[in-house]
């Protein structure tokens, strides 16, 4: 206890310095902005800051990105109560209910809950994180290969079923990602696979070409061909954007929606594949169950709002768990954090603890200033957002490509990787039009190879006994956990059917 | 018909995996006792990939596709999208020959005036205002060798770089 408050307060000194919190600045400033802005996530703006993190070290650079994550997470639902615009699907219950306080003239308020909720949100499942995750990472130690790969086959099969319209279009996406991670040279004998001669594919693909392509440039391309609607919506320019934070007394009536949205999104958030969307959707519809008054919902609702801005900054934290603790990114913006990490030549894992307590802590601390520092940000961001949503489309589209051609050329130098990059993101285009899941695809390029290397470690040392994942407790409660996940589409089909049949 | 013409993508990956499913038996392996050779988890995943497709297309042909995203289905303009390909490809195909900055330049040109951005004025300030800002960030600043282009063209960047005081 003593000493991860002696680290804390390392942790603080060193992120108030003054290049670090200029980053948590920035970072929110860019996160809020991007979110906000239809047409750019708050996943493209981490990977577009990619080729600005060269310049500094890990700590600068991860305060960037976690509060690029922190800021795009909350700067979409600003949008969302101000012109019935969500900047991301994770705002679109906070836009149901925001827009509609929105409309009866409750414009400041819902900003300012909206505002409220993220900051504690984000801040408590911070302070969850700090002290949650030495504990976790001290008992991952003791975890082996075998333990490793039951974890990443979890998250390889939450990813698959958490959220997805089809299973069976997710794992064809899924498989693809995890076929590219074995190209180019393996460890085990040193033999190039699927390189076909390709000079380049021999060191093999990058996972930040295929996630600045899916995710960039796809998105840019489905905008630029017209397969997305206008941003207009039925918005009405509100008479005010300027937000009033709710007052100790309205917050403590709310108490019960915070805490639920809390504990649903450090939860969701901690589980591979899932995040701040689902956390939004699942802790709205929580707050519907638990409501006297369920029929008001969608009508401006402040619990409705409150849970499910809590639960999206609340996910932040719980992403990071898995990340920092087993070295495993869950979800495409811890993916591209562990990108940070390893340029930097930082090996996130239980070891990160041990090793890098500096960098642990001044990121833990780094979080929680962030979403302290939010609540100012957010309140400036309130004022400027009528005039900011006026950036013409063509020059946002236009900059994204050229960020990304910049960011995929510095990872080698090399003209390679920009090609890779840009037909990823054609690819990125069809996956969109023809209903494949993203996601999945890139998971598996990033967990593919960590579950060949776990795999084939284990079957080494345990003389190619496949059983070994079953008498281990651990191995095979999570294995038994991602088999339930994996049939539970098609039990809960079967049930449904025979529901049917039965009426 | 309509579910026919679903089943062709996840078809067409399928052969494909079948095709890399016999590539990987080709592989240069020196089988070492007790130990999986390096083709054994690529033709897991490749098993794992064709079921899947065989999944989809059953999926396809029971009409229970699932919900399609709208914007799945919304028209598109295909003169747009076949430009914005061609640009998003010809650009790493000059970089190397023209130099970054020229080829910024035009495609930044290209892809707002694609885009919709009509008036020749705001048209013009930012292409040439955006491209001098990203050479000063990442030229001066963040030191990247950005390709120069190759023969005249590089001394013309080079000089560039002279002109804006970055080299």
């Amino acid at each position: 206890m003593w000493e991860t408050l002696a680290n804390l307060a390392a942790g603080l000194a060193a992120s108030l310095e003054p290049l670090n919190f200029l980053m948590i600045l920035a970072g929110l400033a860019i996160g809020i902005v991007a979110g906000a802005l239809p047409g750019i996530t708050m996943l493209n703006s981490i990977v577009l800051v990619l080729p600005f993190t060269y310049l500094m070290g890990i700590v600068p650079s991860l305060l960037l990105m976690t509060s690029i994550y922190i800021g795009g997470v909350f700067g979409g639902s600003i949008t969302g109560i101000l012109f019935n615009i969500p900047g991301d699907p994770m705002n679109v219950p906070t836009t149901w209910e925001g827009y509609q306080l929105n409309k009866k003239g409750q414009v400041r308020l819902a900003l300012g809950m909206a505002i409220m909720a993220s900051a504690i949100g984000g801040f408590l499942s911070a302070l969850i994180l700090t002290f949650a995750s030495p504990p976790f990472a001290k008992v991952a130690l003791t975890f082996s290969t075998v333990e490793y790969f039951a974890v990443v086959v979890l998250g390889l099969a939450s990813v698959v079923v958490i959220g997805q319209v089809s299973v069976a279009g997710a794992l064809m996406s899924l498989f693809a990602g995890m076929f590219l991670g074995t190209v180019g040279t393996e460890a085990q004998y040193g033999i190039t696979r699927f390189a076909f001669g390709i000079k380049f594919l021999e060191t093999g693909i990058d996972f930040v070409t295929v996630l600045i392509g899916l995710f960039a440039i796809g998105e840019v391309l489905d905008q630029l061909s017209g397969s997305k609607a206008g941003a207009g919506g039925d918005a009405a320019a509100p008479s005010t954007s300027r937000a009033r934070l709710p007052s100790p007394r309205q917050l403590w009536a709310l108490r019960g929606s915070l805490v639920r949205g809390l504990g649903t999104g450090v939860v969701i958030g901690a589980i591979p594949g899932a995040g701040a969307t689902v956390a939004s959707f699942v802790s709205y519809g929580l707050e519907k169950q638990v409501s006297k008054e369920p029929e008001r919902f969608g009508t401006g609702v402040l619990e409705g709002l409150t849970a499910s801005e809590t639960s999206v900054n609340a996910s932040t934290g719980g992403a990071m768990i898995p990340l920092l603790t087993l070295g495993i990114p869950g979800s495409g913006a811890t993916a591209v954090m562990m990108g940070a990490f390893l340029l930097h030549g930082v090996q996130p894992g239980p070891l990160l603890f041990a090793q890098s307590p500096h960098e642990v802590y001044t990121i833990f601390v780094g979080m929680l200033l962030a979403n302290l520092v939010m609540i100012v940000m957010g309140l400036l961001a309130a004022r400027s957002f009528a005039q900011l949503m006026k950036v013409p489309e063509p020059i946002l589209a236009a900059f994204i490509i050229t960020f990304c051609f910049i960011g995929a050329y510095a990872l080698r130098n090399d003209m390679a990787d920009v090609w890779l990059t840009m037909l990823f993101g054609i690819l990125g285009f069809f996956m969109r039009r023809y209903n494949l899941p993203i996601p999945p695809l890139i998971l598996g390029v990033i967990l593919g190879p960590l579950a060949e290397q776990y795999f084939l470690t284990s079957m080494v040392s345990h003389g190619n006994d496949l059983t070994v994942f079953l008498t281990r407790p651990v191995s095979a409660a999570v294995l038994l956990t991602s088999a339930g996940l994996l049939l539970w589409p098609a039990l809960k089909g079967w049930l449904a059917r025979r529901e049917a049949v039965r009426v | 018909m309509r579910s026919l013409r679903g089943a062709i993508g996840p078809a067409l990956i399928f052969l494909a995996g079948a095709g890399l499913f016999a590539a990987a038996g080709r592989l240069p392996v020196v089988p070492v006792p007790g130990q999986l050779g390096p083709d054994f988890w690529p033709r897991l995943i490749l098993i794992g990939l064709m079921a899947s497709c065989v999944l989809k297309i059953l999926e396809v042909a029971r009409g229970r596709e699932g919900r399609r995203e709208p914007t799945a289905l919304l028209p598109l303009s295909r003169p747009k999208l076949a430009g914005g390909m061609a640009l998003v490809l010809g650009y790493p195909a000059l970089a190397p020959l023209l130099g970054f900055p020229l080829t910024t330049f035009f495609f930044l040109l290209a892809f707002m005036r694609l885009a919709g951005m009509r008036r020749p004025l705001p048209l013009l300030a930012t292409t040439l205002l955006g491209t001098v800002a990203l050479l000063y960030v990442f030229v001066k600043v963040v030191y990247l060798p950005l390709p120069k282009g190759a023969g005249v063209m590089e001394d013309f960047t080079i000089f560039l770089y002279r002109l804006l005081r970055i080299f």
